[in-house]
């Protein structure tokens, strides 16, 4: 098949699901020349690749490290070192003992506790630019209410966490593939290094002294005996940090796009607002914040009739197998009344997303809110003037502006 | 005598994270479908079963008494 390889142009940022749609109507699964892996679109088969872990890899930092050459290998020791207690780049046993224990502090009934505390929140941030009928939406919303929830609910002070979340903002640079950024390594580590000795003397603080905070539930959650390591709590501070703020911080913001181009539907959930929570679903599956998430094979395996290699590197496109017309009626259809709604935007299988139930809920109420305060509001620029950044991993807007 | 569960998997919400199965392996598999299957109810005790309903991030596990039919998970309204 012909095909643009490019995947940072333009139009692919703009409206991935055109091009991502094409690849796999025409070639499900279909090597990449250009990024140097396969790009798998099709929904059962992004399905299988995540529900076979010991053939699809997410041991991220073997294949960064054989990139590497021996100098940066030494220089970014740390980085490796952290990014490899991830449970996001690791396969089992080492995945399912951490996932395990963490998952005890991180449930979704613990997570509920925190609506009330998350409506309050977003009504004081609504409250502050109410009076001045516009918005950036992201900077002036989107932005804060991830950061405030995740930096309040794992026990960061107040006054500390705008310092936490620009250190965390520079630890996920190596994450988003970015054309413009070189040294986004080094940044990252530096940022990290500082997120680190930030939160050392918080785990041991709370080991002797526990407070109702996610801190004191990772350094307590035991499982059979077993307990996370101060290293192993650290680097899980920092991923549920940076989970936490970018990845819902988009899918507010294009939840919010949606709605705005499907009008019909923002006055239905006007009326109805009992359907926040297929709404929300119908949000993550039409225009979700995770684009695609990577693979690496273990061994050779056979994917939609292609032989993929031991070694090779992959592409699970969500975007494109959420809007799979062999699994959703009208893919291309915002419905927010769509149930049953079998979406993987938050992936599937073993690495399924942890932080799931806290972004659902702080989508929910925020849309909720917005229909109910902001009815008429609107965009402030014409629809194809909205810029994504140049990422192949994140759908994430540059900027919002919204006016009512 | 320990009370007999009734225990359902919601098969729109699973998303085949395994942490039931590991949490009461005599009590899950996964299935073909790589989601969670109850092969035995009584495989492990009431503590476990509720704990891998409580762990399970997309709450796709409902524990019942059998014999009264009260739901033990999830919490009322949670799932609404």
């Amino acid at each position: 098949m012909l095909v643009q390889e490019d995947l940072l142009t333009p139009e692919v940022l703009r409206d991935p699901y055109t091009y991502f749609g094409h690849i796999r109507e025409n070639d499900p699964v279909h090597w990449n020349p250009r990024w140097g892996g396969w790009l798998v679109t099709r929904y059962d088969d992004v399905a299988r690749a995540f529900r076979d872990p010991e053939t699809f890899s997410s041991d991220r930092m073997a294949s960064l490290v054989t990139e590497l050459t021996e100098a940066d290998r030494e220089k970014l020791w740390l980085l490796i070192n952290y990014f490899s207690k991830w449970m996001v780049f690791t396969d089992p046993p080492y995945h399912t003992r951490v996932r395990m224990l963490v998952n005890k502090a991180f449930t979704p009934v613990s997570v509920e506790k925190l609506r009330p505390r998350a409506r309050q929140i977003i009504d004081e941030l609504l409250s502050q630019v109410e009076p001045r009928g516009h918005m950036e939406f992201i900077r002036d919303f989107a932005f804060h209410l991830p950061v405030i929830v995740i930096s309040e609910y794992l026990g960061v002070p107040v006054e500390d966490r705008e310092q936490v979340k620009e250190w965390s903002d520079e630890t996920s640079r190596v994450f988003f593939i970015r054309a413009d950024e070189p040294d986004r390594r080094e940044r990252s580590q530096e940022g990290l290094q500082r997120l680190l000795e930030y939160f050392e003397p918080m785990v041991h603080e709370r080991r002797k002294h526990p407070r109702d905070d996610l801190i004191t539930a990772l350094v307590q959650a035991e499982e059979r005996g077993d307990l996370l390591s101060d290293e192993e709590v650290l680097a899980t501070c920092t991923v549920l940090l940076f989970a936490g703020h970018e990845t819902t911080t988009n899918l507010l913001a294009n939840g919010l796009v949606a709605f705005m181009e499907h009008r019909d539907q923002w006055e239905l959930l006007q009326r109805q607002p009992n359907l926040i929570k297929p709404a929300v679903e119908e949000l993550l599956r039409y225009d979700g914040p995770v684009k695609a998430t990577f693979r690496w094979a273990k061994r050779e395996a056979e994917l939609g009739g292609k032989t993929i290699k031991e070694g090779d590197r992959m592409l699970l496109v969500l975007a494109a197998a959420n809007r799979d017309p062999r699994k959703f009626d009208n893919p291309d259809e915002l419905d927010i009344a769509r149930t049953p709604n079998p979406h993987v935007a938050f992936g599937h299988g073993i690495h399924v997303c942890l932080g799931a139930p806290l972004a659902r809920l702080e989508a929910q109420e925020a849309f909720l809110a917005l229909s109910q305060r902001f009815p008429q509001i609107r965009l402030a620029v014409a629809p194809e003037e909205l810029q994504y950044h140049p990422t192949i991993v994140a759908r994430a807007l540059k900027e919002l502006p919204v006016e009512w | 005598m320990a009370r007999r569960l009734r225990i359902r998997v919601d098969y729109d919400r699973c998303a085949g994270s395994s942490i039931c199965v590991l949490t009461a392996p005599g009590v899950f598999r996964l299935n073909e479908n790589g989601q969670s299957a109850v092969i035995d109810p009584t495989a492990e005790s009431e503590e476990k079963v509720l704990e891998a309903a409580e762990g399970c991030p997309t709450m796709a596990i409902i524990v019942e008494d059998a014999d009264t039919g009260e739901r033990l998970f999830p919490p009322p309204g949670a799932l609404e």
